[in-house]
């Protein structure tokens, strides 16, 4: 039945890419103006009437949208997302460079949260009135209300421009090697995704962690004497699965932050892509950098379901039926 | 300090900011969009309390009439959210069973889909205008009122004054109205509070990315637009002040928010 439940979910996550990549295919495709401006852009207007014709015909524009869309998603799944209209190279080349960037920044700022949510939640959860609680209640509030960018804007200013710390931007040095040079240009980046992610995550395993401890069964459980440390125990994995189920849903939108903070840093990564993609018009770029974003988050989810399914039997369960 | 206590602060500043804004034109004496190049980059002073910034405009007049246009797409995008999710959640959650179970199904699969991502798709040729950005906001930003809206209509259903209702004739709009909506205000005005906020922090960002409000409306995020070459250049405050101004707004909104719901839970 566990593989019953993979089936199912793995099929969701197929249907969700399809519907991104078909909104987005449409939405492209009804964006005014065509794509032989595009292609040309400020010298679109010495094209003549033929010339466009000739543009629209080599690029298959004179098709139905139900064409392409099905020459698109059959090119894709043959492994091949287009050509950069921009740069005239492969999409998948351009992806190739800056998607391994992403990933280091996501997941490294990933891990840094939940290796301080987790414990800080924990704390401030169990110990309701401690000083710690207050913090992590007031600091959760504060930290989820300073716009990433602008805190990103205010590091750069102190850490750079003032201190001359911290490099304000890029991936690595010019012609900079190793994995020193490297680390120092994630160090800001990671640190505005983590301090405007880890409150919110931290103050709601607390508040979870609470409303369990609030709860019937915990009461009885200590009325007929059962150990403090079983009590907890039992406590801590009911409140865990809230707490990963939060995770999973704000997934999506710590991608989307990802982008803001790319293209803040200018880190060259699939987020500054989208962005770039978007002012210059690259609409197969764009397709394919929505379509990679797509799956991350489709396979990110999937991991978090997986871990959810493991932690609480309830959904095993129910995924029997 | 107590808890309504703070609560009467943020209302109050909340109040204060929207005032100011909505008549930013008649307090301050300069024009949001006038150029002064003799005094490009002027530190904070008697004359320009928050200094000006690269074309030698004003910056609190910017401020004021920037917050104008933020709060308006904030405010009329999270109405737009609020109607979609209504009327999504209270179809799923009045109806129940087959139709509940599909239209979740087809939730799920929005909530998966990062809306930065249909933004960014939908602002590539829709630039500028502060109707489209108004409209991509609010159409993104509703999963959750559905969501809400739904498990309190199911909860309310299963009561007996709704049955009882439901069994003597009474209207459906009129259970869908007076009987369910005006019980589950509570967790929707929460819920649209931060939808507010988080509709706030969606349009600066997206200015600030230069695919927002378009450049020449003054907006809290157009203001940051610049702000990097800004902090090169030494002026911090045309960079600080508006992002302080985001941050005490939202935080406010937050505060309301959070403070709402602790006391609706007890």
């Amino acid at each position: 039945m566990t593989g019953k439940w993979i089936v199912k979910r793995m099929m969701m996550g197929m249907i969700v890419l399809i519907i991104v990549s078909f909104f987005s295919f449409w939405m492209l495709d009804r964006a005014p103006g065509n794509l032989a401006a595009a292609y040309y852009g400020g010298n679109a207007q010495t094209l003549n009437a033929s010339e466009i014709e000739r543009i629209n015909e080599t690029f298959g524009l004179d098709r139905s949208i139900k064409e392409r869309y099905g020459a698109w998603l059959y090119e894709l799944a043959n492994g091949n997302m287009g050509y950069s209209l921009k740069e005239g190279r492969p999409v998948l080349e351009v992806l190739g460079e800056k998607v391994p960037n992403t990933l280091v920044l996501v997941l490294t700022s990933l891990m840094l949260i939940i290796a301080l949510s987790l414990p800080l939640g924990l704390i401030a959860g169990l110990n309701k009135d401690s000083l710690i609680s207050k913090l992590v209640s007031y600091a959760g509030v504060l930290m989820s209300s300073i716009p990433a960018f602008w805190l990103g804007l205010v590091l750069i200013w102190i850490f750079s421009l003032q201190l001359g710390l911290l490099p304000s931007s890029g991936i690595k040095r010019i012609g900079g090697t190793g994995y020193g040079d490297r680390f120092v240009h994630l160090v800001m980046p990671v640190t505005v995704l983590v301090i405007s992610h880890v409150g919110l995550y931290a103050r709601f395993l607390q508040e979870s962690i609470i409303a369990e401890s609030e709860k019937y069964y915990v009461l009885v459980a200590l009325a007929n004497g059962v150990g403090r440390k079983i009590i907890k125990r039992g406590m801590l994995k009911n409140a865990l699965s809230p707490y990963i189920s939060y995770f999973a849903t704000t997934i999506p939108s710590f991608f989307g932050g990802t982008v803001i903070i790319e293209s803040l840093f200018s880190y060259g990564g699939l987020g500054q892509l989208l962005v770039n993609a978007v002012s210059s018009k690259d609409f197969p770029l764009l397709m394919g950098g929505v379509m990679t974003m797509g799956i991350f988050v489709v396979v990110t989810l999937f991991i978090a379901d997986c871990i959810l399914y493991a932690v609480n039997p309830r959904l095993r369960r129910e995924g029997a039926r | 300090m107590r808890p309504y206590k703070t609560k009467l602060i943020c209302w109050i500043f909340l109040l204060v900011i929207v005032l100011l804004t909505l008549f930013s034109a008649y307090i301050t004496p300069y024009e949001s969009n006038t150029m002064n190049m003799d005094a490009v980059y002027e530190a904070p002073s008697q004359s320009h309390w928050f200094g000006t910034d690269h074309l030698g405009r004003d910056v609190l007049t910017r401020l004021l009439a920037g917050g104008k246009v933020t709060l308006i797409v904030a405010a009329l995008s999270t109405i737009l959210s609020l109607f979609l999710g209504l009327i999504y959640g209270g179809i799923s959650g009045y109806f129940g069973g087959r139709i509940d179970s599909l239209l979740m199904r087809l939730l799920e699969v929005f909530l998966t889909i990062p809306s930065l991502l249909i933004i960014l798709v939908f602002q590539a040729f829709m630039q500028g205008s502060v109707w489209s950005i108004l409209l991509i906001i609010g159409l993104t930003s509703w999963y959750t009122t559905a969501r809400i809206v739904r498990t309190e209509f199911l909860k309310l259903s299963q009561l007996e004054f709704v049955q009882v209702a439901k069994m003597i004739g009474t209207p459906v709009w009129k259970i869908l109205v007076s009987h369910l909506l005006r019980n589950s205000m509570e967790a929707v005005f929460v819920v649209t509070l931060f939808n507010f906020a988080g509709a706030i922090f969606i349009e600066v960002s997206l200015s600030f990315l230069g695919i927002g409000v378009s450049p020449a409306v003054p907006s809290w995020g157009n203001m940051l637009f610049h702000a990097q070459s800004d902090f090169i250049t030494g002026a911090w405050w045309v960079g600080i002040f508006p992002g302080l101004l985001i941050m005490f707004t939202v935080l406010s909104i937050n505060i309301i928010g959070s403070s709402t719901f602790r006391t609706k839970r007890g």
